[in-house]
């Protein structure tokens, strides 16, 4: 049932400037670091020469949570306001289908969107630095984890927005939230490492990866199960 | 087990503790098609959501194929079709598309979308946005949508809401065909009389959210007709009066007609011997009918039973 509902949605995303966004995400933070190592070439050659691979992954790492956070609401924002632009709920709510399928099946299309950035950043990366001739001992598992883990850690957040996103009419107050939650978390680096919204970061670095990782794991489906129970209960008009 | 199709109990939604409707027992007969009429704010869209399962009623229950809706929920709504107020859709899809995105939810066959847009008369516009649509023809989608389950039951909100008096027209054959040809129950909400005079078998009346009328068409028509009053134009009218009141009739004189409430025809028959026993010419007797549209303004603007 969920399966239906998730290729519905998928003919229903078309032309709505998703693709678009999730490709523009990696490529812009690819290109970032293009422009770093670019204009700094020699010295951050002289600074981590023989480590190259390594720099870029560092360097990298600090925008990853950021990007993250903001794609998260954007893409739960718009793909919920297909749905509510139209006000389509009454029409899509009164078919045979269980609500939670819809709601699971919409979270579903979030984490698959998102999970085709991280694939794109893991290229972008890899070309990349290959174009910078940072050597052929590629380190692909390094790569996979800055792409990958960080997004686990965050599916909390996605499907705290998703859930509010769906909930709300007004997309203005998901859109807010999910912002400034990608603002504090570039300052939030300085508390405890358990506050969530550092939970991607030290998804990545840090001795206790699995930890982060495995947390966002959990809470994520506890908040996605809380969301599913709402929203089955909900009035729509 | 009984024969209704849709059989609600007490059904009541409260709204910031006002009632939107109250204590709403509808009971609607298979292959019928039932009118739901009500002025603007009366409750139809409220309850209409509340038999979709869209909205949880505050009280009551609401029973469709004789199943309890809030148990059997998607096993009903495999067999209705449904249009709520002014019609969803996507707007950056094609009609095509905006039906292909239900028709894989509801596992319809391919081909069932070419056959409903032939249907409403959408086929030449299939492949545009919906969003350069009018009106009308988002109107149009709307109900090809509700069409694209082979519904068993199929539940219209005010379906002909936009539409030019061609399309009101063709849309209301089209639903009048609906239990003749395919077995379909429908249920046709409305806040016009005429409009759906002319196609339910059966009529509700709902009012500040309380169901003031429901019965057949015929008993709606034989009220109206039972709310007339004669008029008499006689010689004398005053004495004339003074007759027919030791008769027992309730009489009222204007203008020097006398008008008296619809009476069977044999006290009619009798009034008028005792009038010329008396030496009254009678020059006139004139049935005036009250018309469905004045009945039922009648019955939404003063509430409770006519
Ligand atoms: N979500 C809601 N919250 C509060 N009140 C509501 C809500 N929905 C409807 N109402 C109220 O319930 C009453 C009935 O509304 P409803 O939409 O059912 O009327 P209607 O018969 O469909 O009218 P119309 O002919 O205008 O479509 C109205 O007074 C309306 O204000
Ligand atoms: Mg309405």
């Amino acid at each position: 049932m969920m399966l239906k509902a998730f290729s519905s949605d998928l003919l229903k995303i078309r032309g709505k400037g998703l693709w678009f966004l999730i490709a523009l995400g990696p490529i812009g933070l690819v290109a970032m670091q293009a422009l770093n190592f670019g204009l700094r070439y020699d010295y951050l050659s002289q600074r981590h020469a023989g480590r190259m691979w390594e720099a870029l992954l560092g360097n990298m790492l600090m925008f990853v949570p950021i990007a993250l956070y903001l794609g998260v609401t954007l893409v739960s924002s718009l793909l919920a306001n297909v749905e509510h632009s139209t006000n389509a709920w009454k029409q899509l709510l009164a078919l045979p289908i269980s609500r939670g399928a819809v709601f699971c099946a919409k979270f579903a299309l979030c984490v698959l969107l998102l999970a085709v950035s991280c694939c794109l950043l893991a290229i972008g990366t890899v070309v990349l630095g290959l174009s910078l001739k940072f050597g052929m001992d590629i380190p692909f598992m390094a790569i996979l984890k800055l792409s990958f883990l960080p997004f686990i850690a965050a599916l909390p957040a996605l499907a705290l927005l998703l859930w509010l996103s769906l909930t709300v009419k007004n997309q203005a107050l998901p859109v807010t939230f999910g912002i400034m939650s990608a603002i504090v978390s570039v300052y939030s680096v300085n508390l405890s490492e358990w506050f969530p919204l550092n939970w991607p970061l030290f998804g990545y670095t840090g001795p206790r990866q699995e930890l982060f990782v495995g947390a966002g794991f959990l809470c994520g489906a506890v908040i996605l199960l809380f969301g599913a129970v709402h929203f089955n209960k909900k009035d729509v008009n | 087990m009984n024969n209704w199709v849709i059989e609600t109990k007490g059904l009541s939604k409260l709204y910031r503790g006002r009632y939107a409707v109250s204590n709403l027992n509808l009971k609607i007969k298979k292959g019928d098609i039932y009118g739901f009429l009500g002025p603007n704010g009366a409750g139809k869209t409220t309850t209409i959501r509340m038999l979709l399962g869209l909205i949880k009623p505050s009280k009551g229950s609401v029973h469709i194929f004789g199943q309890p809706l809030e148990k059997e929920r998607l096993s009903i709504l495999r067999k209705v079709g449904s249009l709520v107020e002014y019609p969803s859709y996507y707007g950056h899809l094609s009609a095509i598309d905006n039906l292909e995105a239900i028709r894989r939810i509801i596992d319809a066959p391919s081909a069932k979308i070419d056959e409903v847009l032939n249907i409403v008369g959408l086929s030449k516009d299939a492949r545009r946005p919906v969003k350069g649509f009018s009106l009308g023809m988002k109107q149009r989608l709307g109900i090809a949508s509700a069409l694209l389950g082979n519904p068993e039951l199929l539940i219209l909100d005010e379906p002909t809401n936009g539409l030019d008096p061609s399309g009101i027209q063709e849309i209301r054959e089209l639903i009048k065909q609906m239990p003749k040809q395919h077995g379909i129950t429908v249920l046709l909400s409305s806040h016009l009389l005429s409009e759906i005079e002319l196609t339910a078998g059966t009529v509700g009346i709902i009012r500040h959210g309380e169901l003031v009328f429901q019965d057949t068409i015929e008993r709606l028509h034989r009220q109206a007709h039972e709310q007339g009053t004669l008029s008499l134009v006689v010689s004398e009218p005053e004495q004339a009066v003074a007759v027919l009141q030791e008769q027992g009739l309730g009489v009222s004189l204007m203008n020097n007609v006398i008008l008296l409430k619809h009476i069977p025809d044999a006290a009619i028959a009798q009034a008028v011997k005792r009038l010329v026993e008396r030496n009254h010419a009678v020059y006139r007797i004139e049935e005036k009918r009250q018309s469905l549209e004045q009945l039922f303004l009648q019955i939404v603007g003063e509430g409770g039973r006519p």
